[in-house]
């Protein structure tokens, strides 16, 4: 069972552009990666506003896998900064897993 | 007995009817019946063309009965009721025969005996149409006046409105204030003027306005008299009780709803950290800063929506109160305002923000609050945690159906709306009360605010729940309502109502008990005699006091006893 903490979503926040949980978690994002990453960006978005440390630190290969070409981010219906909020999640790998 | 004229149509409904009834052949049965002079099939009775061809015969063969043999009598009554009007002929003078819901599509599998029975149907209804009068409408004067009842914001609204149109207005409210659950709301979307606010400019209002009279702690205990001019009896309390009697015209209904109270343990209620939504409100709207509970700050809030809503088969509470998803993700906003670092998580079944409400959702996922939507059969669980903080379970569908706990401050049942308690006003006013609990208009969408009482209407969330915009919105058409028929200065009631022989009368009281509208009471009749008199206005027809009469001293005017017995001589002549 995951325990939520919220405040792993302030650990991962590195601006006021971070804006996860205005995900409506419709799956575009998903649909439309050019590089077929399966767990990016809706599924990880979710781990990080409801906290599950754990799950969001399995997907370190996901996370540095994404273009940050903004094909989703262009076709998000609910304004989700997406490659900004990529951005977040591997300044937080580099903290917590890679230590620089 | 004078010859009649009757003209009998006979209608294909396009196949509806002609598919299982052979349609010529109930015509060529029938036309030979005494009195029937004009006998025909239609494709469509109801179409213009052949309510010009029924208007042609009244008018050129002078038919003074008009028989018609179609659908539901609940479909077209009114639409040849209006041929016959227009073409002079008396509205009651006509029969509605059903050989569609009561013939052809309840045989489907018999077509000679569907048949058969049109014929007898049709018969039955040649033999009422003989003996039928012609009737006039009752006229009634109306009193200029109308009674609301509840002073909630709906109420209050449709005070303004009467008494601007001219009606004079009594309101009568429960509660010592006026201005109901508003009175005590805060910030409203979406301009954030506070309920209390709104409710003190209407009072200023009503109490600007010479027209209308304010009782507050009073109840209407009892009603008499009919539509146009009620008799109310209205009952005070506190330090100037008394009763008081009014006659008004008509009545508005605007009692509004009560908010469900969770069962101990439903959702973890009983916890200390475990609030209903309007307990919420109040903390939300005392709070300056960042919400304390019991002294501790309040940062994670837990949101677990439709609480006594949706109960399915199982709960008194079927329906969705349509408010709440809004009111909590309002009162959601306000927390942000006061708090931008406060975390909230939302449990839902569907998010149901509708129109513009749509806005504060989105919003409020931009300000970082979280969705979480279970399933009806697996609900989350609300527990105490070691640590003394409350902990919410919850399987999230959208990360696999994995199972989370949502630490949290609060927990904020999302409570809907439930009927208000009121069976002494239900009991005066004979108000209809529906499965749910809450009133009932006569049709959703034609006569959304009139109820089966003429001249008392609903509003508000006695009806169903409403936020307050809409109940505004429908206190204002119930005030229409009573307006327009208040304004014509008379009322037309339906003439078909039952009346009591005097001379066949012995007072036994049995159809004093039946009636259901309190239209018959005793007279006494000069040689000390007592009998039974019935008040036409007052009676609906409904006939329920005519067969209970061991005299047969009752008739109901259209349904007589002679045209009953009639009817069933044309419907069983060859079998009996």
């Amino acid at each position: 069972m995951a325990v939520a903490r919220p405040a792993f979503i302030d650990e991962v926040r590195q601006s006021e552009q971070f804006n996860a949980s205005a995900c409506m978690n419709c799956g575009v994002c998903t649909a439309i990666c050019p590089m077929g990453l399966e767990h990016l960006p809706r599924e990880i978005f979710r781990y990080v506003v409801l906290g599950m440390e754990d799950e969001v630190l399995k997907e370190q290969e996901t996370v540095f896998s994404c273009l940050l070409c903004k094909l989703c981010e262009e076709n998000c219906p609910a304004g989700v900064h997406i490659a900004e909020n990529v951005r977040s999640l591997r300044h937080y790998f580099d903290r917590k897993a890679f230590r620089i | 007995m004078n010859r009649r004229k009757i003209g009998v149509y006979v209608c294909h409904c396009g196949g509806n009817i002609s598919d299982y009834v052979d349609v010529e052949k109930v015509v060529d049965a029938v036309k030979g019946e005494e009195d029937v002079v004009v006998a025909r099939t239609a494709m469509f009775t109801c179409s213009d063309a052949t309510q010009q061809e029924i208007y042609d015969d009244i008018r050129e063969l002078g038919l003074d009965g008009l028989v018609v043999a179609s659908c539901s009598p609940k479909l077209h009554t009114f639409t040849f009721r209006g041929v016959a009007k227009r073409a002079g002929l008396n509205p009651f003078q006509y029969t509605q025969v059903n050989v569609r819901e009561q013939c052809s599509w309840a045989h489907t599998d018999d077509r000679q005996g569907a048949t058969e029975k049109a014929v007898r149907l049709v018969r039955a209804g040649i033999a009422r149409t003989r003996l039928l009068r012609p009737l006039e409408p009752t006229v009634v004067e109306t009193v200029p006046k109308t009674l609301v009842i509840g002073a909630g914001i709906a109420g209050l609204r449709a005070a303004i409105g009467l008494a601007d149109i001219g009606l004079s207005v009594v309101v009568v409210e429960r509660e010592a204030e006026v201005g109901g659950w508003v009175k005590d709301f805060g910030p409203m979307y979406p301009r954030d003027k506070e309920g209390h606010e709104l409710v003190r400019q209407l009072e200023a209002k009503v109490r600007q306005r010479e027209n209308i009279a304010l009782f507050t702690s009073a109840e209407v205990v009892r009603k008499a008299g009919s539509f146009g001019d009620y008799v109310v009896d209205i009952k005070t309390h506190g330090k100037s009780a008394m009763t008081m009697q009014i006659h008004v015209g008509s009545i508005i209904v605007a009692t509004g709803f009560d908010t469900y109270r969770p069962e101990e343990g439903e959702y973890g209620y009983g916890i200390d950290g475990v609030v209903t939504l309007p307990e919420y409100k109040k903390m939300l709207d005392a709070a300056e800063g960042p919400l304390a509970y019991h002294g501790r700050p309040v940062k994670d809030v837990a949101y677990i929506y439709c609480v006594g809503s949706r109960q399915g088969d199982a709960g008194p509470h079927q329906y969705c109160s349509r408010f709440c998803c809004s009111a909590a993700v309002h009162s959601a906003l306000e927390l942000y305002s006061r708090d931008p670092s406060a975390r909230q998580f939302h449990l839902y079944r569907d998010m149901r923000t509708y129109g513009r409400y749509e806005l504060m959702y989105r919003e409020s996922r931009e300000k970082g609050s979280t969705y979480l939507k279970f399933a009806e059969d697996e609900p989350p669980a609300v527990q105490k945690g070691a640590d003394g903080r409350l902990v919410v379970t919850i399987r999230d569908q959208l990360t696999g159906q994995k199972e989370v706990r949502i630490p949290a401050d609060l927990v904020v049942l999302v409570t809907g709306m439930v009927p208000r308690e009121n069976d002494g006003l239900v009991g005066a006013l004979k108000l209809p009360v529906g499965r749910d609990g809450f009133f009932n208009e006569i049709h959703p969408k034609l006569r959304p605010v009139e109820t089966v009482v003429d001249g008392v209407t609903i509003c508000g969330a006695c009806q169903f729940p409403k936020n307050a915009s809409e109940s505004v919105a429908s206190g204002l058409a119930a005030v229409t309502q009573s307006a327009a028929m208040l304004k014509q200065g008379r009322a037309e009631l339906d003439p078909q109502v039952a009346s009591v022989d005097p001379g066949l009368c012995t007072d036994c009281g049995v159809c004093y008990e039946t009636c259901p509208y309190d239209a018959i009471r005793p007279k006494e009749e000069p040689e000390g005699r007592r009998v039974a008199v019935i008040d036409p206005a007052t009676c609906k027809g409904c006939g329920g006091c005519a067969p209970v009469c061991p005299e047969r001293a009752i008739n109901l005017e259209g349904y007589t006893q002679a045209e009953i017995k009639a009817m069933i001589e044309g419907l069983a002549r060859e079998v009996v």
